[in-house]
This record gives structure tokens, sequence and C-alpha cells, in this order.
């Protein structure tokens, strides 16, 4: 199987999972929606937790992964690394944009307005920003080795930004609330809730693992058909 | 209980048009240039 053959096979399994992903992701609103006791002091505004704390978790995650794939590559120059943190680095932008909206959404009928400038709302704004400025960096620098490596110190600096973000609530004087599942001793949350917050945390992760898989897939096939090109531009 | 149903709604719906918009636009290709 050549390179290519090996690409699109990736590709339509990936495509596949992304599918699946989707059908989860409907199976997710169904029990955060109906199956999913409401808040007594919030309402249902409350439930916007279930999609809005589940994108937070992947795109941190995402952010993660950027940083570390960008400090491998600069150790093994590795192209590929460099294609798999561009991957991810897409893939974090969508899942921050899926946070900063859905945030306003829920602040505006609990805090009473859409947006503060504390210090996690700020922060993740300028994460958002950091990974705009990855993407478009790399739609301006050309020469192949030089796009990676100015890319991969901003994929690190904003992985840096991450565990600010997480801490944030705890270090400033903030409206934002505090965790109550990823923090010192047992979560605060009621069973019921907790279950579909899991649920979700589990949903959004595997739509996440999808999608960066076919994103790197494309990536991979597209670099493996321009250098067939060059193969043939040069026989 | 506070009657804030229709942003429950709007960020479900937000959330939606973005996943789903962004699987159908890397399925269709992407841009696939890394």
């Amino acid at each position: 199987m050549t390179p290519i053959e090996a690409f699109e096979r990736a590709r339509r399994r990936s495509a596949v999972w992304i599918g699946v992903g989707l059908l989860l992701m409907a199976a997710v609103y169904v029990r955060a929606l109906v199956f999913t006791p409401v808040e007594a002091v919030q309402g249902l505004a409350q439930k916007i937790f279930y999609i809005h704390v589940p994108s937070a978790w992947v795109a941190f995650l995402a952010f993660g992964i950027l940083g570390v794939t960008s400090a491998v590559y600069l150790f093994l120059k590795d192209p590929r690394v460099d294609l798999f943190a561009a991957s991810t680095a897409e893939v974090a932008m969508v899942f921050t944009t899926a946070v900063l909206v859905t945030g306003p959404i829920w602040g505006k009928p609990i805090w009473g307005t859409w947006w503060t400038w504390d210090a996690r709302l700020t922060l993740t704004l300028f994460l958002w920003f950091v990974v705009l400025g990855y993407l478009v960096l790399r739609t301006a620098v050309h020469e192949p080795g030089q796009r990676a490596r100015y890319s991969a110190v901003l994929g690190i600096l904003g992985a840096l930004l991450v565990p600010f973000i997480h801490v944030s609530v705890y270090l400033f004087r903030t409206m934002h609330p505090m965790p109550v599942v990823l923090r010192p001793g047992k979560p605060t949350l009621p069973g019921a809730m907790l279950a579909t917050l899991l649920f979700s945390f589990a949903v959004f992760t595997l739509f996440f693992v999808a999608l960066l898989w076919h994103r790197y897939a494309l990536a991979r096939l597209a670099d493996a058909r321009a250098r067939a090109e060059a193969e043939r531009a040069d026989a | 209980m506070p009657d804030n149903g229709g942003f429950t709604v709007a960020a479900y719906i937000a959330a939606a048009v973005i996943y789903l918009g962004y699987a159908i636009y890397l399925v269709r290709g992407g841009r696939a240039k890394g």
C-alpha cells in the first residue's frame, strides 16, 4: 500500500468515527436536556454546563497536546510532529470557540452580563488569540522548517496559559465558579448530574480524537501528494 | 425557579452549529495544508 492509499484509508475511517461522535453528541443533548434534573437555583440555564465544561476540558487537553508535540518537534525536527501539532491547534481553536460562545450565553442569565474582564475569561480569550495567531502564522511563513519552528514556540506559549486558566479561580477574585469535578477532594456535584457530565466528557473526548485523527490524515495526505508531485516533476 | 430555558436552547444550538459545521468542513477536505 502506498502512503497516499494509507492516508486515504485513515481519512475514510476517521470520517466514520466523526459520524459516531456526532451521534453520541446527540445522545449527550438528549440525556442533558431530558433526563438530567433541573438545578433548583439556576434553573434550565445550568444545563449549559454539560456542553460548556466538556468543551473547556477538551480545549485544555488539546492545548496540552499542542505544547508537548511542539516541544518534541523542537528536539526531533520531525515534520510529521509539526503536522500533528498544527492539526491539534486547529481542533483546539474549534473547542475554545465553543467555550467562548457558550460561556457568555450562560453568564447572561446567571451573572446578569454577557462578559466580564475577570482572570479566567480574559485568559481564555487570550488563549483563543494565541491559537488564532498560530494558525495565521502558518499561512504567512512559507519555508517549512522556519514555519514549524516559529509555530512550535507559539504552541508552547499557548499551552503555558492553560494551568494559569485552571487555577485562576483560586488566584484571583472572579465571578467564575470554582471547579466541581477537577478539584482537590471529591466532586461536589449530585450523582445524576455527575453521570451526565462524565458521559459528556467521554463523548467530547472521543469526538476530539476523531476530528484530530481526520485532520492529521488530511495533512499527511496533502504532504504525501505534494511529495509525489515533486518526484514526478524531478523525473 | 428562573425562566431562562431560551438561553439553554441558544447555547446548545450554537455549540451544535460550531461542532457540526467544523465536522462537515473537515470531512469535505478542510484546508489540508498542515
